[in-house]
């Protein structure tokens, strides 16, 4: 038998699952409070929701350490766009920037799986869905982190949108109310809750309107 | 012992201001002409000049290549294709990412417009392609503003294997078309990570490409409308989302002739297929009854 | 002369520094919680060289500046090193002389940059670290992993510490823990490490950060009882083990 040593890997996964819901003229996003690692919870009130700009937040699960550096970075690149342009950025100026982000730590990646949620420059609801090395999408729901595979499935069974690919065109956006779709997000989470270990404890949801920005929070399982 | 060796010069994680990975104080600040309020790049490099790619200090690169890619699963499996005809170039793709057995995305857009007259296709690592096709686009723009004209498909494709080749052995999977139409009329070139660029009048790429080579060779002739091609195009990538697991969705196809691309199909695959195979109504030869004293 | 390879971040066979990545001497859990006035935190005081406890002395919460306690479990010589460029750190920090410190929040925000930075190296400190500080009234309790995840929480608890005391602090931690019941709860948690760690021992330390200032107790030995049955016949009703 070889010598058994202490061995380290520079990722870790403390889990966690993000979902991002966008309407007519609102954004619903929403992600649990639990940090995990292995079969052991750090913490169970961990906000996983960042805001990044007034009409956009960022829901990052992954590992934790690489999604506060991603944060910070870009906290600071977000800083730098106000003082030179006078504004806060829109969310599809911030999809690209956390796109190429990702991407120019490919060789090196940040281990993070995000939702951005914003309304973009008609105010309509957008939510952009990335991969860890920064490729991604517009869509108009979606789910990432470790009960992705559970709740992506169901959002697809309730809200089905036409694809934005079609010819000719169908508007994508959810037809749900924002009441409905805060409700619907809810529904995932206690489900999500009884079926993946990484997911529990609390669910924070962030609703971005015409009215500004509001987060609401709802229990769930803590076992 | 094991013991990992690792180089002194080390590439710079973070900027020299915000370091403290070598564990020596900054005290910069404290000198009373502290240029903090310089110029960006003297505040913070990494966050002002063009960001260069970190690279993971790891003894074996190839080997941390192998275990992020396990970890992170890029999303994968795909059916592109384009071809030259009478009337310009045909491309086409579905729409499918997965994840191993996952399906992660039914609406990715692979057919990435690098600028009115140049389309390229998507195989492969989806980040890499976005990416770099993005960076293509940039360039191929430069390029028009500094010679006042468009960049050939030659051209393009030839700075797309340029990089892509500078990057080779890095574990970039890109699996790429470059279609357009140039000076020189329709160009259509084969580009990939491993650093081949081939031009030609025919290709499909991706897990599901041999399906659609069985029906695109076998219906293809040079001597088509826009109209057979296209229809020619959606049925080969209808095929191959039939028979291949990794492709579905929906089926886009784009044409690129003289003044440009244009889109002009894109078709939900689940329904093509009643299309394609149209449900007939069978007659009901006997009809079952309840079996007396049972 | 540079070589190509490690122009490129790969290491080639004429690279000149070496740097272990294994850890010699370790210390084991550290438990720290909020109480009513501030932070009070417990750590043993063995040094563990791989399965031997080599040391039975190894001081490891120390005070950081005025308003800051860290405990570290991990390797020693990194929790030494880390002490002592945070106290060149609060030395910098207090020629300003402009009134200014650094809270716990701060120092927890600057340890979490180093641990994350070493592990973007690939050369980590080896440790798990607790910070616990009391500033302005504000009470302040955090962790750091070796590769740089971090958290705040009322109640915090490394390595073995995670599985064993953290569910009794979960159990019984509350708000208004008077410092009687929150070194108890405490002690509580050091025994059943105790017990159950084979890398414990029994002389351990308890400090209290409060607005007043620090205080770490002098080494002591808690109460044990090893007259439990489960002790004296572990295997009993383990039927089919061995």
């Amino acid at each position: 038998m070889t010598k058994q040593h202490p061995a380290w890997s520079p990722y870790d996964n403390n889990g966690g699952t993000c979902v991002a819901i966008a309407g007519a003229d609102y954004c619903v996003t929403a992600a649990d409070t639990r940090m995990s690692t292995g079969y052991s919870i750090l913490s169970r009130d961990y906000s996983k929701i960042i805001k990044l700009a007034d009409k956009c937040v960022m829901a990052s699960s992954g590992f934790q350490a690489d999604v506060k550096a991603l944060q910070k970075l870009l906290a600071a690149r977000h800083l730098i766009y106000q003082h030179q342009h006078n504004k806060q950025m829109s969310c599809p100026a911030m999809g690209q920037l956390l796109s190429n982000t990702l991407y120019y730590k490919r060789f090196f990646p940040y281990y993070s799986f995000n939702v951005l949620g914003g309304l973009d420059n008609e105010g309509k609801g957008c939510v952009y869905t990335y991969d860890a090395v920064g490729s991604y999408e517009r869509v108009g729901y979606s789910s990432q982190g470790s009960g992705s595979t559970l709740i992506m499935p169901f959002l697809d069974n309730q809200l089905k949108s036409p694809s934005p690919l079609l010819l000719p065109a169908q508007d994508a956006v959810t037809p749900l109310s924002e009441a409905e779709a805060v409700d619907l997000v809810k529904t995932c989470f206690a489900s999500a809750t009884e079926r993946d270990i990484y997911t529990g404890d609390k669910l924070e949801i962030v609703v971005l309107n015409k009215d500004g920005i509001h987060r609401e929070y709802m229990e769930l399982r803590k076992d | 012992m094991p013991i990992l060796l690792l180089p002194s010069t080390n590439f710079k994680f973070f900027p020299p201001k915000l370091k403290c990975v070598d564990m020596k104080l900054d005290t910069s600040g404290l000198e009373s002409t502290s240029p903090f309020f310089g110029s960006g790049d003297e505040l913070c490099p990494e966050l002002s000049a063009a960001p260069s790619f970190s690279l993971p200090l790891s003894t074996d690169f190839d080997e941390f290549q192998k275990d992020t890619k396990a970890t992170l699963k890029h999303a994968k499996g795909t059916t592109t294709l384009a071809f030259i005809f009478k009337e310009g170039v045909m491309v086409a793709a579905d729409s499918r990412a997965s994840m191993g057995g996952y399906i992660s995305s039914q609406s990715v857009k692979k057919i990435i417009e690098i600028n009115p007259y140049m389309l390229g296709t998507m195989a492969g690592g989806a980040a890499d392609c976005q990416f770099w096709h993005r960076n293509l686009g940039i360039k191929c723009r430069l390029h028009e503003l500094a010679n006042k004209r468009r960049i050939s498909v030659t051209g393009a494709s030839k700075l797309l294997a340029n990089i892509l080749y500078s990057y080779r052995g890095m574990g970039l999977s890109v699996g790429t078309m470059i279609a357009g139409w140039d000076e020189t009329g329709p160009g259509l070139y084969y580009v990939d990570s491993e650093g081949g660029r081939l031009k030609g009048t025919r290709f499909s790429v991706g897990s599901g490409s041999p399906y659609a080579y069985g029906v695109l060779d076998s219906g293809y002739k040079f001597d088509m409308s826009v109209e057979e091609a296209a229809e020619l195009a959606r049925r080969a990538i209808y095929h191959a989302t039939f028979r291949d697991a990794a492709s579905g969705g929906v089926a886009s196809v784009y044409y690129v002739g003289p003044n440009g691309w244009k889109k002009l199909s894109g078709d939900d695959v689940g329904e093509l297929h009643y299309h394609y195979y149209p449900v007939t109504p069978s007659t009901v030869e006997q009809e079952m009854a309840e079996v007396a004293g049972a | 002369m540079e070589s190509i390879q490690a122009k490129q971040g790969l290491v080639g066979p004429n690279d000149p520094i070496q740097r272990t990545q294994l850890p010699y001497v370790t210390g084991t859990s550290v438990v720290a919680l909020k109480y009513k006035d501030g932070i009070l935190m417990a750590a043993d005081m063995g040094g563990s060289y791989g399965s031997t406890i080599r040391y039975k002395s190894v001081e490891r919460i120390k005070p950081i500046g005025k308003h800051s306690l860290l405990g570290a479990s991990g390797e020693i010589s990194d929790f030494q090193e880390l002490l002592r460029n945070l106290d060149e750190l609060i030395l910098y920090d207090n020629m300003w002389d402009d009134g200014n410190s650094l809270g716990p929040k701060e120092l927890h925000s600057y340890l979490t940059r180093v641990m994350y930075n070493r592990r973007n190296k690939f050369d980590p400190l080896w440790n798990s670290l607790v910070l616990g500080g009391v500033k302005n009234g504000q009470k302040y309790l955090g962790m750091v992993s070796m590769i740089g995840v971090n958290f705040e929480d009322s109640h915090v608890a490394t390595g073995f510490g995670n599985h064993l005391a953290r569910p009794i602090l979960r159990d019984e931690w509350h708000e208004n823990l008077s410092y009687e019941d929150g070194v108890k709860l405490l002690e509580k948690c050091m025994r059943v490490l105790l017990y159950r760690d084979r890398s414990a021992v029994n002389k351990l330390q308890i400090a209290k950060i409060t607005e007043e200032g620090t205080t770490i107790s002098q080494p002591y030995a808690l109460k044990t009882f090893w007259g439990f049955t489960a002790f004296q016949n572990p295997t009993a009703g383990a039927e089919g083990s061995w």
